[in-house]
């Protein structure tokens, strides 16, 4: 039992919500009130509806009223998936009948629709994202020659940058992208997915596949060794190229900064690849100490990570907002890593994985600095 | 158990489905006194969904942190075997803060495993600072009910005194909208022209002892309909008038400096010397949207009541057409405040027409 202050991780509702949102073409429906609904709304920006219930169909049973909103989206053509809120699971009802069921192949009937049991109470969002990708049975097809991608989900900040810049590092290698957890379509993911995955964002993985590495890029010369193995017909001499001339011109600007300034001294709160991922850069490239890592798997109590942070009194913080506001007396360089980032307006793409993700995570981290050291 | 739903008309339903949770309206308010803690029993998603939102309004109107959000973190466990424990828990951790108050939020979680939140606040050692609000998550309401039930538990810690002249208090600010303070500012504006004074904003940005000046107040000013219930029934306690709402719009302008001087029983040349110069004023802040006269235009949906009246009275005085085939114009999310609340509306229009 616990007590947590200012909690900073979303609900398994909003992680089963962003999985499922991911794939377009399955209609996502949050069963539960409005209050719940409008969270997972805002923070991922991606289609989803609800049955907005009521006090009175607790009581009588909400069946009839989750049946009338997945019937008229099944009018659509659309499959559904039904994130299931606290309220309705305590109650215990049998949602199933809500759905219209479909005859298997086998000849056996099941319910049409993607049922996820992810109430608040049973974790927060990694726990509701695993239990949606447990939902949706994702078979792997031997057949398909290529890799999936993995950690790709709506909570990250980077989830599209780094998408982009996986499909680009695979098509240098000339190995096909096959599935995008979590953004793809869902016919593409019904149709089956690659033996193997690489992953983007290990915080977030569905775990599907033999995992071939992380594109991360302290871990990317490793995951290009294993995919050599597994693809022989692949081309890595331009990955390898890019990715020593990556590692030069970091070195150039982490030694240009390293000759007016010390290293820094960083804390990084976030899902434990990106901690390990900025820790083991922010020492490579700066020659830093290790770290204060704050990983949101571990920690999520806010005052408690304001006090560990005050304490520490890093120079640089790759975190979220949240943090940010921790250390405003402070004079320190932030970079944000994790939801929200309210420090700036973000549009584009931005990457932390691959080559392109690598340089901007330093070149991001070094102009924070430095406009702190100018006082700007 | 509530009247039949089949009997209510669509509208109602659906207006009742979007509101949102109590929690939401309830915290907006609570979380707004600096030296207060609120404790919310329910799983800590909850509270995360609330101090996020809250937490990017602070940050964009530059405000200081708030105070903290204790949430009792309901797992399965206290699913199953109760949570009035946690509860208990919590309330010891928010006791060893020594706020000045300690208001506990109930979520859709307790209401439905039956926890009595009530009788564990009473039973606890800082039972004299706790406020218990029976919010109930969703079960309880919407939002604003929400609100009203915070506004009207905390407004009992308010004495009733001796008005202080051209004083108002304004009840149940939106905090949750992104121009809380401009909309302030606007209300302020206004009332220095009839040099009334603001002596508590209940509650935004305050300590819990302020909420004691609730009864200085000559009258009081409610932010809108949406927390009318509890404006009101904060009015007929303390016996004092109060202006209804912020000002809609331009001409929402002058009806409210008239009601505000007559509550605060201005003389009545006062009054019409204000809503002069508020006229002037009004003149001048819309000249740079002349070049708006003559444009035809086709308004959107009105996604809050009375926008289309606020709208239209601005195109009547800026001379713009509505036309079915006229450029289509996006009428804002919320009712413009005053003349800056109009201006903003104004500006996005200018941009639009201008293409």
């Amino acid at each position: 039992m616990s007590c947590v202050e200012n909690p900073l991780s979303p609900c398994a509702m909003t992680g089963a919500c962003a999985v499922l949102s991911g794939f377009k073409g399955l209609a996502v429906v949050v069963h539960g009130s409005s209050g719940c609904y409008y969270y997972p709304k805002a923070l991922l920006k991606t289609p989803l509806y609800s049955t907005f219930l009521l006090e009175s169909e607790i009581v009588l049973g909400t069946v009839d009223r989750l049946k009338e909103v997945v019937s008229g989206l099944e009018k659509t053509g659309k499959p559904v998936a039904v994130v299931n809120t606290c309220v309705p699971a305590l109650t215990g009802e049998d949602l199933s009948k809500a759905f219209a069921a479909v005859t298997l192949p086998s000849g056996t009937e099941a319910s049409g629709a993607v049922f996820v049991d992810a109430p608040g109470y049973i974790g927060d969002a990694a726990a509701g994202a695993a239990a949606a990708y447990k939902a949706l049975d994702i078979r792997i097809n031997p057949e398909i020659r290529g890799v999936n991608i993995d950690g790709v989900l709506s909570l990250d900040l980077f989830a599209r940058g780094n998408l982009h810049e996986a499909e680009r590092l695979l098509s240098l290698m000339h190995i096909p992208a096959a599935v995008r957890f979590a953004s793809d379509t869902y016919a593409h993911l019904m149709s089956g997915v690659a033996p193997f995955t690489v992953s983007v964002n290990p915080s977030w993985d569905a775990g599907v596949g033999t995992y071939l590495g992380s594109f991360l890029f302290p871990e990317l010369k490793k995951t290009a060794e294993a995919l050599e193995k597994q693809f022989p017909g692949a081309v890595f001499d331009v990955f390898y190229e890019e990715l020593s001339r990556a590692d030069e011109q970091m070195f150039y600007y982490a030694d240009k900064y390293l000759r007016k300034y010390a290293p820094p001294r960083a804390a990084v709160t976030s899902g434990r690849g990106y901690c390990e991922f900025a820790d083991k850069m922010l020492r490579r490239y700066f020659g830093s100490d290790a770290a204060l890592q704050l990983p949101r798997e571990e920690i999520t109590d806010y005052t408690v990570i304001c006090e560990k942070l005050q304490e520490y009194k890093p120079d640089l913080l790759l975190g979220s907002s949240f943090e940010a506001a921790a250390v405003r007396e402070i004079p320190c360089a932030f970079v944000g890593m994790t939801h929200p980032d309210r420090s700036r307006i973000s549009m584009s793409a931005s990457a932390v994985s691959g080559i392109e993700g690598g340089i901007s995570f330093m070149e991001r981290c070094i102009n924070a600095l430095i406009d702190v050291k100018k006082g700007m | 158990m509530p009247e039949n739903i089949s009997e209510r008309i669509p509208e109602q339903l659906s207006e009742k489905r979007l509101g949102g949770c109590t929690l939401g309206g309830a915290i907006a308010v609570t979380s707004f006194i600096s030296d207060a803690v609120t404790v919310v029993h329910a799983p800590k998603g909850c509270a995360h969904q609330v101090f996020s939102m809250l937490h990017a309004l602070v940050e964009e109107a530059s405000l200081p942190l708030l105070p903290p959000l204790l949430s009792s973190d309901m797992s399965d466990r206290e699913v199953i075997f109760g949570g009035e424990e946690a509860l208990s828990l919590a309330l010891d951790k928010a006791a060893a803060k020594n706020p000045a108050l300690i208001i506990t939020v109930s979520s859709c979680v307790t209401e439905t495993i039956g926890d009595d939140s009530e009788k564990v606040c009473r039973a606890h050692p800082a039972a004299d600072k706790i406020i218990t609000l029976p919010t109930a998550g969703f079960l309880g309401g919407r939002a604003e009910d929400g609100e009203n039930t915070a506004l009207l538990a905390l407004a009992t810690l308010a004495e009733k005194c001796v008005p202080l002249p051209k004083t108002a208090a304004i009840i149940g600010e939106k905090n949750l909208e992104t121009e809380v303070e401009e909309n302030y500012a606007e209300v302020e504006r206004l009332l220095s022209r009839l040099g009334i004074s603001v002596t508590l904003r209940f509650c935004r940005n305050i300590q819990a002892a302020e909420i004691g000046k609730l009864g200085e107040a000559s009258f009081f000013i409610i932010r809108d309909e949406r927390v009318f219930p509890a404006g009101a029934a904060v009015a007929k306690r303390f016996d004092r008038p109060y202006v209804a709402e912020f000002p809609r719009g331009l001409s929402g302008c002058v009806t409210f400096l008239r009601d505000a001087g007559h509550c605060a029983r201005i003389p009545e040349e006062g009054i019409e010397r204000a809503v002069r110069d508020e006229e002037a004023y009004q003149k001048q802040m819309l000249e740079p949207f002349e070049e708006m006269r003559g444009s035809s235009v086709y308004l959107g949906a009105q996604l809050m009541e009375g926008t289309f009246d606020a709208a239209r009275e601005a195109m009547e005085r800026l001379g713009i057409r509505e036309a079915p085939d006229g450029i289509p114009l996006k009428l804002p999310f919320y009712l413009p405040v005053g003349v800056s609340g109009m201006m903003k509306m104004l500006y996005l229009w200018r941009r639009r027409i201008r293409g």
